[in-house]
């Protein structure tokens, strides 16, 4: 061990040897000791004013008592603030007013869009039209109403879902609940097919067409013209929300439906849901300018 | 260099014995606190353990990765909240033997997802993503719907649970293997039994949409449909939340 002066590099050896190769003890560059310095001092810095130390049964608080929770529910409700005062005139109004005002529709239309695809899309399409066990929101059919303050209702609570307002339909499992038999279920396939304009079997016609009056308008409407706005859909148009072939339907006979649409009354706020009311009653009628 | 340091270094016992206890240091300040400050986990209402249908939906939701693609924490972020609802509480995952917070969001957040949608959508999604939600890339996952649920395995599952501290009782682990399966029967004779050991609110019905069989698209289904629902989080008070 021994250290020795390098006059050609002006450092002192570490010492050590191998083989008589010696190495230099350069110092790390001082910028590179003041920097972790800084980082020591910065960290010194930053226990003083923002939460950082645990202790047995706490923690040290810092000067500025900031806390992340604290921040961002203030932020919320500044914004919230914000948009109560932007959104007064979404209450000013009684909402079927409100649906017919082509100014409110300019100012509203392309932000309950967004708010529709984030929140709706998934189960009616971004652009409404539904898919299958979603019903189509553009077309003339509505399973409750069309009427802005029903729309929002919907909205609001639900159907069949949980919901202690929820609006409730449910289509009656005929053949597994056995008021129906097979033969029954076939030859009301065939009527509802028929009454939908589709090609069917004109022999089981007859006794479809009293087998529907007796079970099935009191809800679907004579005919099944729909129109009862009791959740039901009409059988007569060419949408359906399971489908129109004779395997669905007679699995819709026979098994029953019982869509869910979820309530949004605790996930969106009441001007959001006034705002999707409009948008959907927008996207189905034309306004009058 | 300082001698004392280069005499350390030379010694190396002395020297290991050193390094573990500097390297113990952050783990002394980071994790020996928790176990003794007792406002890290908030006190709330609603939370309640697992039900073994959910329970055994949350062990297919870590066997088939999901976590990889999904966080379950609502940071404390304004963006955050906007999309996914109230920030994430600590108490939220206090019976969650592993936690999911996650760390990557390839889909979005589901810490909230609970009642957000149908049972039917669950089951359509799961089975066939892009049939429902136009380019996703979430992978299919229908083989849940044609595989029975192992309901025998739920016993040990809640007695697993139990050893890390989750507090399933004695009724609990005896009624298991029944209730896993009561839980996804609409027509179940033991809805009071369940509501009575877990609580009000339970889902029970038959997930799946098939009423045939308990499978494990129901299991999971049925944990979906409950997580981020127990505590009600817009109803505490500003000084209840913030630490
Ligand atoms: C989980 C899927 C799902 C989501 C998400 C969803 N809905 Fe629905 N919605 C349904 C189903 C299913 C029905 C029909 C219920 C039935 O079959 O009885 C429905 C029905 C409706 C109706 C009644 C239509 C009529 O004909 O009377 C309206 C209006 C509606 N939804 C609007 C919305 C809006 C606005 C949103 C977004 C906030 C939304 N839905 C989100 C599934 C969903
Ligand atoms: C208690 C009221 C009620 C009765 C009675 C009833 N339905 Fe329904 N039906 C409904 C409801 C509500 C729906 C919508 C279910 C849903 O979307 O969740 C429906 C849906 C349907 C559908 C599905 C339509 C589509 O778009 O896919 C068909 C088909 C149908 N019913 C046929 C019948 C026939 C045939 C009968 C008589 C045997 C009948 N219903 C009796 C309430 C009823
Ligand atoms: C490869 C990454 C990936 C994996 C693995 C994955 N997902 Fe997804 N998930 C996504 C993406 C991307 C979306 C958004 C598009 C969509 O809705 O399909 C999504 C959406 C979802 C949604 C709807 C969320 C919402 O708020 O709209 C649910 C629920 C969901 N996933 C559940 C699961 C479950 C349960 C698993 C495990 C069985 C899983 N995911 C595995 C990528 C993934």
């Amino acid at each position: 061990m021994q250290i020795e002066h390098d006059k050609v590099s002006g450092q002192d050896t570490t010492g050590h040897e191998w083989d008589g190769i010696k190495e230099l003890n350069t110092p790390i560059p001082r910028v590179v000791t003041w920097s972790y310095q800084l980082t020591i001092l910065f960290s010194i810095c930053y226990w003083v004013l923002y939460p950082a130390w645990p202790y047995v049964t706490d923690f040290t608080r810092g000067l500025t008592g900031y806390s992340s929770r604290e921040e961002v529910i203030d932020i919320l409700q500044s914004s919230s603030n914000e948009r109560e005062v932007s959104i007064a005139t979404l209450f000013s109004l009684p909402i079927d007013e409100l649906a017919e005002n082509t100014a409110i529709r300019k100012q509203y239309e392309t932000s309950a869009s967004v708010l529709f695809a984030d929140n709706c899309g998934a189960c009616h399409g971004a652009d409404l039209e539904g898919q299958t066990k979603f019903p189509n929101l553009k077309d003339e059919a509505w399973l409750w109403s069309d009427l802005p303050e029903e729309i929002e209702a919907t909205i609001l609570y639900g159907i069949n879902s949980g919901h202690d307002e929820e609006r409730y339909a449910e289509m009656t499992a005929f053949g597994r609940d056995e008021i129906l038999t097979k033969e029954e279920i076939s030859e009301l396939v065939a009527y509802v097919q028929s009454i939908s304009g589709q090609p069917h079997d004109e022999a089981l016609l007859a006794s479809g067409t009293e087998l529907f009056e007796e079970n099935c308008s009191g809800c679907h409407g004579d005919g099944g013209e729909g129109g009862l706005e009791s959740g039901a859909p009409i059988l007569t148009d060419n949408f359906w929300i399971y489908g129109g072939d004779a395997q669905t339907l007679s699995d819709t006979i026979w098994h029953g439906r019982k869509g869910v649409m979820p309530s949004w009354e605790n996930r969106l706020s009441k001007a959001d849901i006034r705002k999707l009311a409009l948008y959907v009653y927008w996207q189905s009628h034309e306004l009058e300018e | 260099m300082s001698t004392a340091h280069q005499k350390l270094e030379r010694h190396s016992l002395k020297f290991t014995i050193m390094i573990l206890l500097v390297a113990s240091l952050g783990g002394l300040f980071e994790i020996a606190p928790l176990f003794t400050i007792d406002n890290t986990v908030e006190k709330v209402e609603g939370m309640r353990v697992y039900t073994p249908l959910e329970l055994a939906g949350r062990d297919i939701y870590v066997r088939e990765g999901c976590y990889a693609c999904h966080s379950q924490m609502i940071r404390t972020l304004k963006s955050d909240v906007d999309r996914y609802g109230s920030f994430s509480l600590a108490a939220e995952s206090m019976y969650d033997h592993p936690f999911q917070w996650g760390s990557k969001r390839t889909g979005p957040d589901l810490a909230r997802i609970g009642g957000k949608y149908s049972d039917d959508w669950h089951v359509a999604h799961l089975k066939a993503p892009r049939e429902v939600v136009k380019g996703s890339v979430m992978p299919g996952y229908g083989f849940l719907a044609d595989t029975n649920l192992d309901t025998d395995k739920m016993r040990a599952a809640l007695v697993a649970q139990s050893r890390v501290g989750v507090p399933y009782g004695e009724e609990h682990i005896e009624n298991a293997i029944k209730d896993t399966a009561a839980q996804a029967d609409p027509e179940a004779e033991f809805e009071d039994e369940i509501i009575e050991r877990y609580g009000e609110g339970i889902n029970i019905r038959d997930f799946d949409g098939n009423r045939d069989r308990v499978s494990e698209m129901d299991a999971l289904v049925a944990y979906l449909q409950m997580l981020g629902t127990l505590v009600e989080v817009d109803a505490l008070k500003k000084e209840e939340l913030v630490r």
